[in-house]
């Protein structure tokens, strides 16, 4: 596959300008360096911890969106990929002691790895029959993993604390920048055309000469190495993992919600949608007595978005429509009985 | 062997209940193409039900759950005529957004008018079984599957001897063509949610019978639903049976596999799910697409 | 330590009008100034799968939160400090209790940190309060993994996991005819699995063999297929290592299948009201550890009485019965941090830590005290047994108001 010379240049510049940045900030990586620079916004511990998950979800819902968006395989087990890339870094941290760096390289090939492994046979399935195995898969490895001693079985395992909000938050946000990136040269390939042809139909892009299973297992594993890595780098920053936290199958529903609302198969929909849904559901948690409100609230909003918006936020703000009536009307009678 | 015997026992028994709560999931899924991520809240809705009929009342579980029926009926068929018809033609991925929005508000009610207060329906039959040499069967399981099986019978019969089944399979056949021998849509897939909820709610008194109520223990049976109609295939009553039954049967034996703990009885579940999927795509009896 | 009784103790008059009459605790300085109020945040799970046990919590936590106000608030440095405390639901999801700590601490300014309800999400916490240098106290975390990562700044008021059965362990040791075989089911999380370790690690120091283990996973629905495997066993002791959801469907199992033993003791679950109304007579014979029962004989030098807690208990929440151990341990957690800051004399977040780590004190609770690696091992768990429909606390006999009713009939002779 021949990349264009023009698109080599402005994405060698992108990540030029993010490394750059980065290396810039890199110094503030405790709190306190932050405090004595002046830079109050970069004193919020909380800030930065949702700012954090924020950027997690981008990783998550933007690597679905490869799978599940522009390929059309609508996986229930990228929770699993997840869920290794933090105990492969879990285990080689906590057991074996490695340094972080290395062992967060472990994350994104412990992912992958697997993605190739069960997309093989898994992947000449489709649609809710791909749906529900990935689901099991999702469910079977997080059950194996609870009953496996040596990665702390239902223990969990725990990292020492690396007191450093900044890292964390700067780690996400680069992964983050790297799955929208690795997205947006998708788009722009021939690899990218050839798993919307997949999409819009399997037997016609077979035909024209798309090798799917090839093209389907690569964007499967792509998507699992950006879901890996963000995996290593929560099980550092959040110094204890175990089944329930980072094989949660409502995070794998989370990531789905968020790249179906803010437009699936394109390029900036699952980043948007996760950016909205997350902060509307940190803003709506917690409340004292009145939590049960907000639980109700959040549903019937889910429920509203999809109703009126069901081509996604990105669709509904941008792009040809404008916020109507006319436009409700419309989707509405386009989808209603 | 005679422990075997139990195991399978058990196992089948159990398999009753996956078939009465996958029942309703597979005709909402074949039909209405909808993934219904609140099926969990509504045999929860069923289950209190019954625990306030037993209650309040102390009406018999097993008398109370025509209640049950009725009650989840107007629930769907509001449900889906009220909401989820107008998105009824997206893809499948947004009816499953909807669901999901559905399934906390559901849970969340139930939250705020039942508490979190473990609930639990204890007739006094409820331990009772009858004992063949060291093998024990618990007459109120045995119910269960009864009526479990009951349930596949009437929804075959509903399906293929009623005009309102003929309309609803005429519907998951093909919609446009149905509309145009003037069948009313909107009503039919109503119905059809109506129908697929009652049976929920029927699962839900069914459960009530041996395990504690709470608004969120319906969340696991969602799975496992979607786990039955998988393994049978989706599309015929007869498949989803079979594919409870073996469900139960592959939970059970997995708790008692040698070898291994049996905290692996959920893995090897869903393993064998996966396998099956595989090897054989359409399930164990589902119709080639 | 173990001084004196409160001086309104046991005077059963309605709590609010014995505003001024109790304050034994603060009578150290006749009138001190009031300050700024103290702040405690706690993010307990208010919905979710987790909401009964979190709703006890919260009880718990409120408990003390009308006390202390009644009082005009702790008294610091001659300085008395009206206390609030800043609640956020989890939804039962660990991940969200951690970013609601930090909410707590940034947001709400909370001082300091009540902890959750639940081992995972406690581990969870723990790191928040490790990295923002704020002391949290917890209640409900027995999970001792937790415990051996040296935090410095996490105390747990209750006693360990490997504490929960080993004390019914030691009860039936004294009975006869002694039991001697163990039939152990554990749910497959951090909590139940440290039980069930200490029991079989326990079981041959008191004459004892365990000859059924197995573990289940976590919140599974259905257990018939291993009590019936339990069966084959032919334990004279059957235990469950799990949650209350799990600890009725084994006991209904139990009775569908002719499962009988001598004794059925359930790690959580029998003490909570819930378990007497879910099951009825069949809650019966039932033994479980506690942490505390209402029964117990502790004469705390602080606070309120046994009774007295009890009583304010059922006013306040309009309760006929008494509250369980999650309420109490989580009030506990609350006296904790009373008592460490009038040690302390200061707010300051590292001299409270100092305060906490030093702290040893008798409440109704029973003697709070950590170790070095901030758990409460100094405290007793009692045994309970359900006997018609009531909770009596039958072990050790020194707290006990009733003694065990043993053995446990036959299910076909109830």
């Amino acid at each position: 596959m021949r990349i264009p010379a023009s698109l080599l240049r402005r994405v060698t510049l992108g990540i030029g300008i993010v490394a750059l940045t980065l290396l810039a900030l890199m110094p503030l990586t405790s709190t306190d360096a932050a405090q004595q620079a002046g830079l109050p916004l970069l004193t919020d511990r909380l800030w930065f911890r949702i700012a954090t998950t924020v950027a997690m979800f981008v990783v998550l819902a933007s690597a679905w969106n490869i799978i599940g968006g522009l390929t059309g395989y609508a996986s229930f087990g990228n929770i699993a990929f997840f869920g290794l890339g933090a105990y492969a870094t879990g285990a080689l941290v906590s057991n074996l002691h490695w340094a972080f760096a290395p062992a967060l390289l472990a994350a994104p090939l412990a992912a992958a790895a697997f993605a190739v492994l069960i997309g093989l046979p898994l992947l000449r399935l489709r649609g809710h029959y791909f749906a529900v195995a990935t689901l099991g898969v999702g469910v079977a490895v997080g059950e194996v993993v609870n009953n496996v001693g040596p990665l702390g079985a239902s223990t969990g395992l725990f990292l020492p604390i690396v007191r450093s909000d900044l890292l964390f938050f700067y780690l996400m946000l680069a992964a983050a920048v790297l799955a929208v990136l690795t997205t947006w040269i998708i788009l722009r390939t021939r690899f990218g055309y050839g798993l919307l042809a997949i999409r819009e139909n399997e037997e016609a892009a077979a035909v024209i000469g798309v090798n799917t299973l090839f093209y389907k297992v690569a964007a499967f594993a792509i998507a699992a190495a950006l879901t890996g890595l963000a995996g290593g780098i929560f099980a550092q920053w959040n110094s204890f993992i175990n089944q329930e936290n980072v094989f949660a199958i409502s995070d794998n529903v989370s990531m789905i919600l968020m790249a179906v609302l803010g437009g699936a198969g394109t390029l900036l929909g699952p980043v948007a949608g996760a950016i909205v849904l997350e902060l509307v559901i940190q803003t709506l948690a917690g409340g004292g007595s009145e939590a049960v409100y907000s639980q109700i609230a959040l549903g019937i909003l889910l429920a509203v978005c999809v109703i009126f918006i069901p081509r996604g936020v990105i669709d509904f703000f941008g792009g040809q429509s404008r916020l109507s009536l006319g436009y409700l009307r419309r989707t509405l009678r386009e989808t209603s009985a | 062997m005679s422990q075997f015997v139990q195991q399978v026992i058990l196992g089948v028994l159990l398999g009753g209940v996956y078939v009465a709560v996958a029942l309703g999931f597979s005709l909402v899924w074949g039909v209405l193409n909808i993934v219904n991520l609140a099926h969990g809240a509504l045999i929860m809705v069923g289950a209190y039900v019954t625990w306030f009929c037993f209650s309040h009342w102390h009406v018999d579980p097993f008398l109370s759950l025509p209640v049950d029926a009725a009650v989840l009926f107007l629930i769907g068929y509001g449900l889906q005529r009220g909401v989820i018809n107008r998105l009824i033609r997206a893809p499948l991925l947004f009816t499953f957004l909807l669901t999901f929005g559905i399934n906390l508000v559901i849970v969340s009610l139930l939250l705020l008018v039942f508490t979190a207060d473990f609930r639990s329906v204890t007739p006094s039959y409820s331990g009772a079984g009858l004992q063949i040499g060291t093998i024990a069967i618990p007459y109120i399981r045995v119910a269960s599957l009864a009526v479990a099986l009951l349930l596949a019978g009437i929804l075959w019969t509903v399906l293929n001897r009623l005009r309102i089944g003929a309309a609803i399979l005429a519907v998951g056949a093909d919609r446009d063509a149905a509309q145009l021998v003037g069948v009313d849509l909107r009503h039919i897939y109503a119905m059809t949610f109506a129908i697929g909820a009652a049976f929920a709610g029927v699962a839900g008194g069914l459960i009530s019978t041996f395990q504690s109520i709470t608004p969120t223990a319906g969340d696991p049976y969602t799975l496992q639903a979607f786990a039955v109609v998988i393994l049978g295939g989706l599309g015929r009553v007869s498949a989803t049976v079979a594919g409870g039954l073996l469900f139960g049967l592959i939970e059970v034996l997995g708790q008692s596999a040698p070898g291994l703990g049996s905290g692996f009885a959920n893995a090897i579940a869903f393993a064998v799910l996966v396998i099956v999927l595989a090897v054989r795509p359409q399930g164990l009896l589902g119709r080639v697409a | 330590m173990g001084g004196g009784k409160p001086a309104a103790g046991a005077v059963s008059v309605v709590l609010a009008l014995l505003a001024t009459a109790c304050g034994t605790s603060t009578s150290t300085n006749p009138s001190p100034s009031t300050g700024a109020p103290l702040v405690f945040g706690a993010s307990v799970s208010l919905t979710g799968s987790l909401s009964k046990e979190g709703g006890l919590t919260k009880q718990g936590y409120d408990l003390w939160l009308d006390w202390i106000n009644q009082q005009g608030g702790i008294v610091v440095n001659g300085v008395k400090h009206p206390v609030q405390i800043k609640y956020e639901d989890d939804q039962s999801n660990s991940d969200l209790s951690a970013t609601l700590v930090q909410k707590l601490i940034t947001d709400e300014k909370a001082n300091f940190i009540l902890g959750p309800y639940g081992s995972a999400a406690t581990a969870t916490d723990a790191v928040i309060a490790e990295k923002n240098g704020i002391p949290m106290v917890e209640a409900n975390g027995a999970a001792q993994a937790i415990f051996n990562k040296g935090y410095k700044y996490t105390f747990g008021v209750l006693s360990p996991a490997n504490k929960y059965l080993t004390g019914v362990l030691d009860m039936a040791a004294t009975l006869s005819p002694k039991p001697t075989t163990i039939a152990m089911l554990t749910a497959n999380d951090n909590f139940s699995v440290e039980v069930a370790k200490a029991v079989t690690d326990y079981a041959a120091t008191v004459g004892m063999q365990v000859v059924f283990n197995k573990s289940y996973p976590a919140a599974a629905p259905d257990v018939s297929g291993l009590v019936s495997q339990a069966k084959q066993a032919n334990p004279d002791i059957v235990m469950n290592s799990g949650h209350l959801a799990e600890a009725i469907a084994i006991n209904k199992a139990a009775k569908q299948l002719g499962l009988n033993a001598k004794i059925f003791a359930y790690s959580v679950g029998p003490s909570t009201p819930d378990f007497i109304s879910a099951l009825g007579p069949d809650a019966n014979y039932v033994y479980d550890g506690s942490q505390w029962t209402p029964q117990v004989k502790y004469h705390p030098s602080f606070y309120l009485s046994v009774s007295d807690y009890v009583k304010a208990y059922e006013q306040k929440y309009s309760s006929t019965q008494p509250p369980d151990y999650h309420v109490a341990e989580s009030t506990a957690a609350c006296l904790a941090f009373q008592k460490a800051l009038e040690n302390a004399g200061s707010l300051d977040p590292a001299k409270v830590r100092d305060a906490l780590a030093a702290l040893d004190v008798v409440t109704f609770f029973g003697q709070i005290k950590f170790d070095s690696r901030g758990i409460n091992i100094y405290k007793p768990m009692v045994v309970e047994q359900i006997q018609n429909g009531v909770h009596y606390t039958v072990f050790p006999s020194t707290v006990a108001n009733g003694s065990p009713k043993y053995p446990t009939p036959d299910w076909s002779s109830r």
